[in-house]
């Protein structure tokens, strides 16, 4: 009996790779950099790094959201092939984590190797990881979820 | 297999409450069966299909696959009951992976064994003639690509049971002409059961039970405290 699979979905959408996901990082990363190097703000570093923390939801939204047309005949697409909205929320959820992961692991090796408290940078990490994809996550569930959602199927 | 009991579908628009099959719609779907349901444009074909996978939930009325009642539940429970393939009438491959790779996903997505799925996807692609345009990208074909790229994803699959809304609704006239052969031997030589809905007679004709809708009925607040 073959058994479905729940990994290829996820997996198969987890990399960033479109220009508005690069657009994400690039920001992100700006934002990450230059409040951990600039003089002017708080002086402690979680500090700091907190506040920048501030830019991932808005910009992982606006990534999510700037594809719409595309994500949704994506969605249709894994919907139509056996998906559930569960795998596509998780697909999407990785997608934005490696995105935030990915724009401020300079910021957080930096600080790593300028011996910041583990526990701080792991938090600071958790929390870019929770941030980055549900931001990232929720417009696409929201648009799953709508009543209008399978009105894409008719023509 | 598959059964639905009075359904009934409504949605809110301007001119009151629309009413989809309005005396409710029951059928019966048994192991080897191709059911067509035949209506005009505007008569609930597509709901119907929506409602048999899950997407949509009736008002009123209930949908078991194998005596299983399901009408709350999703497509991929419903799968698990019965393994179902949908075609839709608007082309579903994923715009940004290669025919095969379309495929590809939609096997791994289903559990086929790896050793399994080149075997499977080329047999699919050569049935359908598509084993040129393998490499090729969904948004770079024609409306009949498309569709039978997704017929071919839809039948890799080897499902129990294969649901079809309008197979021909933007194809030209010689892939009309293959598609629907091309059905009813999936049916009498692979045995699998399709579920198949259209707006023209000739091709309802082709299957083995019919199932015919009505217009839908719109009621305002003062029709429908009449009706009750």
């Amino acid at each position: 009996m073959e058994k479905p699979s729940w990994t290829p979905i996820v997996l198969s959408g987890a990399i960033p790779r479109e220009a508005t996901d690069l657009l994400a990082i690039l920001v992100m990363g700006i934002v990450a950099l230059e409040t951990s190097l600039g003089t002017i703000g708080p002086v402690s570093f979680n500090s700091r790094l907190w506040l920048s923390l501030l830019v991932v939801p808005p910009t992982c939204a606006l990534a999510a959201v700037s594809t719409t047309t595309r994500r949704t005949r994506e969605e249709l697409a894994l919907f139509a092939y056996g998906g559930s909205s569960w795998q596509i929320f998780l697909r999407y959820f990785f997608r934005g984590a490696i995105c935030s992961l990915v724009a401020f692991s300079p910021v957080i090796l930096l600080e790593f190797f300028a011996t910041a408290p583990i526990r701080e940078l792991v938090l600071s990490a958790l929390a870019l990881i929770l941030a980055g994809g549900l931001f990232y996550s929720l417009p696409s569930l929201r648009r799953i979820r709508s009543s209008s959602f399978v009105e894409h199927y008719k023509s | 297999m598959m059964e639905t009991r009075s359904v009934v579908v409504e949605y809110p628009s301007i001119r009151g409450v629309l009413r989809l099959y309005d005396q409710g719609v029951s059928f019966k779907v048994d192991q080897g069966d191709f059911l067509a349901v035949l209506g005009g444009s505007g008569w609930g074909k597509s709901t119907l299909v929506n409602v048999v996978l899950g997407l949509e939930k009736p008002f009123h009325g209930s949908v078991s696959f194998r005596e299983h009642d399901v009408t709350r539940e999703s497509f991929v429970k419903r799968c698990g009951l019965v393994k179902t393939a949908a075609v839709f009438q608007r082309p579903t491959a994923l715009p940004q992976m290669t025919v095969s790779q379309n495929l590809h996903l939609a096997l791994s997505l289903a559990g086929v064994p790896r050793r399994e799925r080149d075997d499977r996807i080329k047999e699919a692609l050569a049935f359908f003639g598509l084993d040129k345009i393998e490499r090729s990208y969904p948004d770079g074909l024609s409306a009949g690509q498309r569709r039978r790229i997704d017929l071919a994803r839809a039948l890799a699959v080897k499902p129990e049971l294969l649901v079809i809304d309008e197979p021909t609704g933007d194809l030209d006239g010689s892939a009309t002409n293959l598609l629907i052969p091309l059905l009813r031997g999936l049916n009498r030589n692979q045995g699998t059961t399709i579920f198949m809905t259209t707006a023209l007679p000739r091709q309802a004709s082709q299957a083995k039970h019919q199932v015919h809708l009505g217009p839908p009925a719109y009621l305002t607040p003062e029709n429908r405290m009449i009706g009750d």
